[in-house]
């Protein structure tokens, strides 16, 4: 049972977040917390345990959201973008949303091409790692365009998968038992993790998120690779237009199956952004993907973009969505530069750089803390957060407890 | 010609760049001709992509022309006429297996007349260590994409410096997640978080 008191710190985390959103002040910054391999790294386990055993990785997450609180957990089961499996199963929407992410113990059962896990494929105490690769050739564009979920399943998959090279052989049909028996161990893990969570005040739902994705980064990131997918926008703009639009219908109706299910808000990493020129995208990239915000906002939902590297040039397009559509997060953009462009418009998020909690000392980062706050607070709608989500393990702590103490000296309005 | 190849290679008009490219090849002394002015074509990009002008897809774009180029040119050139500047061991930082940014990067330094030994990714220190006593290069590169490389470039600098290897040589480190506070960090001479910026420091440092 949730104490009172923990159900009203929830309720406040919650209402600082939603006051952001609607750009507002409110009480304190919003904070989304700092987290990755130093989770693991300061419950004194290593990656591979993190990734693999449920139960350490529960109680280190636990753990680190206890000493290290902030208005949204960070850790968890995670994974690496797994979206061909989500496209390719789009049809079964009780599947698809879980299917979005790969982690270590649904990688056994699957044996994905571009998924690297500690203690598997990379050293025990790495990172998880995407690499991406090129699973379709450039004359496969039209068969994409034609039908993109039988394409996804039909061809890329058994390319991508190395359990599934063979569908309906018994080795596949094995493979996809062996993940559902996996994904029952983690769904029963994440309810433990959920209640264990409500308990320390965070609101419930994991507030609500599903996922999104441009849909040239769908290209990019899973079927061309992505200096392939750069060259063939200036070899065949029309096939790589044309694919956008048949693959932007697809996701769609995958984020809306998480809004069935309770998620109010769509997040998208962003990867080609930064690739590309305001021309380029402006003409491949943003049109399909305004028009995904938009038709989320039709059905209730705000969007939320994580907006890898530099997004400078590409700031204004914002403005071509509704105010409050949602937030942008940035990485390397300075949260300054887009405050500047999209004050009382757009939720802007970010501003913590990661070098800096690495490398800095304490009384560097409480100064560092206190200008970004002091320059980044005023008027509202804004989250406090980290540039990448991703800490190495052996990130000073101290550091680490200088950023929470900093955000709540300098935080409060 | 060299004046029409480098106005279609910089404006990235890859099947203009390779008929005249191809065209002044077969010409006498034609082969030196392409090489220098494809060089002259990447570093115009390489500053078109510095002042704003151009990004990641034009220098992936570059790239591509450049290497479709050199599969014809590089037959037919003589020893003696490719040059170099300056030798760099270049790799992605042990823990780290990715390679793209490190791969744009190396097809313009190698456009600029820097040999590369490129040692491949999840490079291991002592691999470092080993790739700079076997080739006695000038410059040292580091690349990581993911944060867990900023640590691994600390450790591969400082196990270099216990090889005694650190003063004969220059480091430069590169990836999205290296900045001012990571290099000094690191320990290392120079930083670039993109690949154009990564060649005209490693000149820089060339001296």
């Amino acid at each position: 049972m949730v104490s009172p008191e923990m159900q009203q710190l929830a309720k406040e985390r919650a209402a600082r977040m939603q006051a952001a959103l609607n750009l507002k002040e409110p009480d304190r910054v919003p904070f989304g917390g700092l987290g990755g391999d130093v989770i693991a790294g300061y419950a004194g386990i290593s990656a591979y345990e993190y990734e693999f055993d449920l139960e350490k990785n529960r109680q280190a997450a636990l753990k680190w959201l206890k000493d290290f609180p902030a208005d949204s957990p960070t850790g968890g089961l995670g994974g690496l973008d797994n979206l061909t499996m989500s496209v390719a199963f789009v049809d079964f929407p009780d599947l698809a949303n879980q299917f979005f992410m790969v982690n270590g113990p649904m990688n056994d059962a699957l044996n994905m091409k571009f998924a690297r896990f500690p203690g598997r494929q990379l050293d025990e105490y790495s990172s998880r790692q995407f690499i991406g690769g090129s699973n379709m050739s450039a004359d496969e564009y039209d068969a994409l365009i034609a039908d993109p979920v039988k394409f996804s399943y039909e061809t890329i998959l058994p390319r991508i998968a190395g359990n599934l090279a063979e569908l309906g052989s018994p080795a596949s049909l094995a493979a996809m038992a062996r993940l559902g028996i996996v994904k029952a161990q983690q769904a029963a893990e994440m309810r433990k993790t959920g209640a264990a969570l409500a308990e320390l005040g965070y609101p419930q739902g994991g507030g609500g998120m599903t996922f999104a994705f441009a849909p040239l980064d769908y290209i990019g990131d899973h079927l061309r690779d992505l200096p392939n997918v750069v060259l063939d926008i200036r070899k065949y703009p029309d096939k790589v237009k044309a694919a956008t639009e048949a693959i932007l219908e697809v996701l769609l109706s995958f984020s809306l199956q998480g809004k069935a299910v309770g998620a109010t808000t769509a997040m998208f990493p962003l990867h080609l952004n930064e690739y590309l020129s305001p021309k380029l995208y402006r003409e491949f990239y943003w049109p399909t993907l305004k028009d995904y915000i938009l038709r989320l906002a039709d059905e209730g939902m705000k969007s939320r973009l994580f907006c890898e590297g530099w997004h400078d040039p590409h700031l204004d397009t914002f403005l071509e969505l509704p105010v409050g559509w949602g937030t942008a997060a940035f990485e390397k953009t300075d949260v300054r530069v887009a405050k500047k462009v999209l004050h009382g418009h757009t939720c802007i998020s970010g501003g913590l750089e990661t070098g800096v909690i690495i490398s800095g000392t304490p009384a560097k980062i409480d100064e560092y803390v206190k200008r970004l706050l002091g320059d980044m607070m005023p008027g509202g709608g804004f989250i406090l957060g980290a540039d990448v989500g991703n800490l190495p393990r052996n990130t000073p702590i101290e550091n680490v407890a200088a950023v929470y103490e900093a955000v709540e000296k300098y935080g409060k309005y | 010609m060299r004046d029409q190849l480098l106005k279609s290679f910089v404006d990235m008009e890859e099947l203009e760049a390779v008929r005249i490219a191809k065209e002044l090849v077969e010409t006498d002394g034609g082969p030196v001709a392409v090489l220098e002015t494809c060089k002259a074509a990447m570093e115009e990009v390489g500053r078109l992509f510095e002042a704003g002008e151009y990004f990641l897809s034009e220098l992936i774009a570059a790239g591509d022309i450049f290497n479709q180029i050199m599969t014809f040119t590089l037959p037919k050139l003589q020893q003696g006429d490719v040059s170099s500047i300056g030798t760099m061991v270049l790799g992605t930082v042990q823990g780290d297996v990715h390679n793209i940014g490190k791969d744009i990067f190396k097809v313009m330094a190698e456009a600029s007349g820097i040999k590369v030994i490129d040692i491949g990714i999840d490079v291991p220190h002592e691999k470092f260590v080993e790739a700079i006593k076997e080739h006695q290069p000038d410059i040292v590169g580091m690349c990581c994409l993911i944060t867990l490389g900023v640590d691994s470039m600390k450790q591969t600098v400082e196990v270099i410096k216990e090889a005694g290897l650190r003063d004969g040589i220059k480091i430069i480190i590169g990836g999205g997640r290296v900045s001012e506070a990571v290099m000094e960090h690191v320990g290392a001479d120079a930083w670039a978080d993109d690949a154009a910026r990564g060649v005209r420091l490693s000149k820089e440092l060339l001296g």
